[in-house]
């Protein structure tokens, strides 16, 4: 049987890794991730570079025009973006906005003013006037709070312009505020920067630099890996067994070996393309790991349990797949069967997330002994901050091997008698009425 | 000489339906034997049963001395009524990877395949996609894979089914070969023409019942219709003496001339020739033995084929008009 079986395997494993669908598949999700770390950023500063406005300015305050042109000054504005002015973000390789000032006298009158805003007729004109009050700098005797400023912009300015000119002005009048009362700004400045660090995580086998970032996506990634190894394998066993059920060569591969050396030739060989997208994806990571001198900080027993759990995971839902394939005479007929199948994948992949933040909540405890999304609840926890006992991750895995036995039995039983049925296509109950006659 | 497949009160059923009823079947080594009845008689569910791709509701079966065909699979050859290629496929990794599964070594395989493959013209077609095979090719190819092992046991499931003329000639010559190298043959058909050419026993189904399960010469003596069809040359000829003839019973005109109904015990080709001599013959022959005919008979006895009116059934054991019928 072994022999017969390893023959499907073999050639299943061949045709799918040496056809241009998988390869094209396999290379997919690394170009994107690509794309999406470094041509997304470029494409954002390219178009953060073209941020230009002219800005006037009416001082009723009169003493906050010095300030003001110290924060529109392209240099100052190029600083502050380099030190992530916002959301303490990494600094980018971009060009900083350019923001001509325009003087007014503090008298003027605004509502003439406005017609500057509307000049030329054109659409998208990038203008804004910046009206400072009077106690914008020194409060008046009687108020606890400063005054502000009054902000008109033309109606095509565009979002970042805007930010860019509040962020401006919200820096100048902090610097004539902390000039009027004495002050140093740069002495201020200094004094309320405190750099950020890493926590360092001391536990029973030893200390390591915690890395929250990285620590928080790990979960996630792990869960995306499982799913996406589940996803290409099931799909692809799904689509070859109705492929070769529509195209009628399923009987004459009956002539040389029994259903279930089929069926287990057919699991096995997609489960070597699963194990092979996974070690292309988890190799890759690896590289980009220890380029960046990361290594250090990925455990090499999650690997492990994600090889391990991915193999359970995937001869669950790949029994299934593979029978409901086997029920089916074309893929339009496998939706309706499909649908529960890949909510029961795409949901516990969208939670390793959550579960991933919260991995001692009973929620994210209970989900790890739930066939058949234990995996996805277990690997989430291992990869978290917070792993699990080695109990309940022994726990998971007999769960999930109980699981796989039970759907592979419940999948031979169907599989031979769905590879010769044709006609209208079963619902679940019939799959289950199948698996009783078998 | 031994038994290959032994049936014993094989019983099958979908749901309500019984597609296969108490049969018993003995196939001797050696010998072809034919599988016949008219569509959904449950010819295709006995071999399934065979090759056990499905499974008996109750009886025994045993395969070339096995309980089961899979313990036997690299001992048979199977063409099933449904077959398909991978189409991506090339025609000689194809017929390796089937050759593989039963065993063959692939340089086994090949070899026996580029043989096989040139016997039936498709020398050059080794190398090629099964998708770039016409119909007809791609069934030559179907039954290369169904032999490629050198069975014991050959078992055809409708091997004309679709096939042109041509196809069917060759493949007839294939089947005659494998005769000859001592496979034993079951196929199936509900074209009872080709059955009379090929097999030397013959197995009637109707309704899941066997009604029938004899050597082609005992039916031959059991239902010969001790007929002759004589044509004139010349239609205008009479055609009275030929009635006088010492032996005839009984004269039918027909279009083309007339049928003379022999009594037992007569010598039939001193009554050809004594006929060709007396009136010039455009045709002279013996009526052949029609399977169909004993089969509604036999169906008729039986009381089972009542629903389905004669014609009906004549249409569904021809073939619906001599389908794959080989010139």
């Amino acid at each position: 049987m072994i022999g017969r079986a390893a023959l499907v395997a073999k050639r299943e494993y061949v045709t799918t890794v040496s056809s241009k669908g998988f390869l094209i598949g396999l290379l997919i999700m690394p170009v994107m991730l690509v794309l999406i770390g470094t041509l997304v950023p470029r494409l954002l500063d390219a178009q953060r570079a073209q941020v230009r406005a002219e800005v006037a300015v009416i001082d009723r305050s009169g003493s906050a025009l010095d300030e003001l042109r110290a924060s529109f000054d392209p240099q100052a504005l190029a600083a502050r973006m380099t030190a992530g002015a916002r959301g303490g973000m990494p600094a980018r390789n971009a060009s900083p906005p350019v923001l001509t000032l325009v003087e007014r006298p503090g008298s003027a009158d605004i509502e003439s003013e406005k017609e500057w805003l509307l000049a030329d007729g054109k659409q998208r004109a990038q203008r804004a006037i910046v009206v400072v009050h009077p106690d914008a700098v020194e409060r008046r005797p009687d108020a606890q709070e400063f005054g502000s400023y009054d902000l008109y912009v033309s109606a095509g300015l565009r979002d970042a312009a805007e930010s860019a000119i509040r962020e401006s002005v919200r820096q100048a009048l902090i610097g004539a505020r902390l000039k009027a009362s004495g002050l140093e700004p740069s002495a201020i400045q200094a004094a309320m920067r405190v750099s950020r660090t890493n926590a360092t995580i001391v536990a029973a086998g030893g200390e390591q630099k915690a890395q929250r970032g990285f620590n928080r996506a790990l979960p996630f990634v792990f869960g995306l890996l499982l799913f996406v190894g589940v996803m290409s394998s099931g799909q692809t066993l799904m689509t070859s067994m109705v492929e070769e059920k529509s195209s009628r060569v399923v009987e004459v591969l009956l002539a040389a070996v029994s259903p279930l050396e089929l069926m287990w030739g057919k699991l096995l060989g997609q489960l070597g393309v699963g194990l092979t997208v996974m070690s292309v994806y988890v190799g890759l990571g690896i590289l980009g790991l220890s380029q960046f001198q990361l290594l250090g900080l990925l455990d090499p027993a999650l690997v492990v349990y994600l090889l391990v759990f991915f193999v359970i995971t995937y001869l669950v839902f790949g029994a299934l797949m593979l029978a409901v394939g086997a029920a089916v005479n074309q893929m339009a007929d496998a939706q309706t069967l499909m649908s529960p199948v890949m909510l029961l994948l795409i949901a516990p992949y969208v939670l390793s997330f959550f579960i991933g933040q919260a991995p001692d909540s009973p929620f994210s405890i209970a989900v790890s002994f739930i066939p058949p999304v234990n995996s996805f609840g277990i690997l989430a926890r291992l990869a978290s901050d917070s792993p699990p006992p080695v109990w309940q991750v022994l726990l998971s895995m007999l769960v999930g091997i109980a699981a796989a036995v039970a759907t592979v039995w419940f999948a031979a039983k169907t599989f031979r008698i769905g590879l010769l049925m044709h006609g209208r296509p079963p619902n679940f109950a019939t799959l289950i009425r199948w698996a009783r006659m078998a | 000489m031994g038994a290959v497949l032994e049936l014993e009160g094989v019983t099958k059923s979908f749901g309500e339906v019984r597609a296969v009823d108490e049969l018993h079947l003995d196939v001797r080594r050696g010998a072809t034997y034919g599988l016949i009845g008219p569509s959904g008689a449950g010819k295709t569910t006995v071999i399934r049963m065979i090759m056990s791709i499905l499974f008996p509701d109750r009886g025994s079966l045993t395969v070339l001395g096995r309980r089961s065909a899979l313990e036997a699979k690299d001992r048979i050859g199977y063409l099933p009524e449904e077959r398909g290629v991978y189409r991506k496929m090339r025609v000689d990794a194809f017929l390796a990877y089937i050759a593989g599964l039963k065993g063959v070594p692939r340089r086994r395989a090949l070899e026996r395949a580029t043989r096989l493959l040139e016997r039936l013209g498709l020398a050059d077609s080794m190398r090629k996609r099964c998708e770039d095979l016409s119909k007809g090719m791609l069934q030559r190819v179907q039954f290369v894979a169904s032999i490629i092992n050198e069975p014991e046991l050959l078992i055809l499931d409708e091997p004309f089914s679709g096939l042109d003329p041509v196809s069917v000639r060759v493949l007839r010559e294939l089947i005659a070969e494998e005769q000859q190298r001592g496979a034993t043959i079951l196929f199936s058909t509900h074209i009872m023409a080709h059955a009379e050419e090929l097999c030397e026993r013959i197995v009637m189904i109707h309704k899941g019942r066997k009604v029938l399960d004899e050597p082609m010469a005992a039916l031959r003596r059991r239902f010969d219709t001790r007929k002759v069809r004589f044509e004139p040359l010349d239609e205008t000829a009479d055609l009275e003496p030929l009635s006088r003839f010492p032996g005839v019973v009984r004269m039918v005109r027909t279009g083309e001339g007339c049928e003379l109904e022999l009594a037992e015990n007569v010598d039939a080709a001193g009554i050809m020739r004594n006929a060709a001599a007396a009136i010039a013959p455009a045709r002279i022959e013996l009526a052949r033995l029609r399977l169909e005919d004993i089969f509604i008979r036999l169906v008729a006895a039986d009381g089972r084929g009542l629903e389905m009116s004669e014609q009906a059934l004549r249409t569904h054991l021809q073939g619906l008009g001599n389908e794959g019928v080989a010139a």
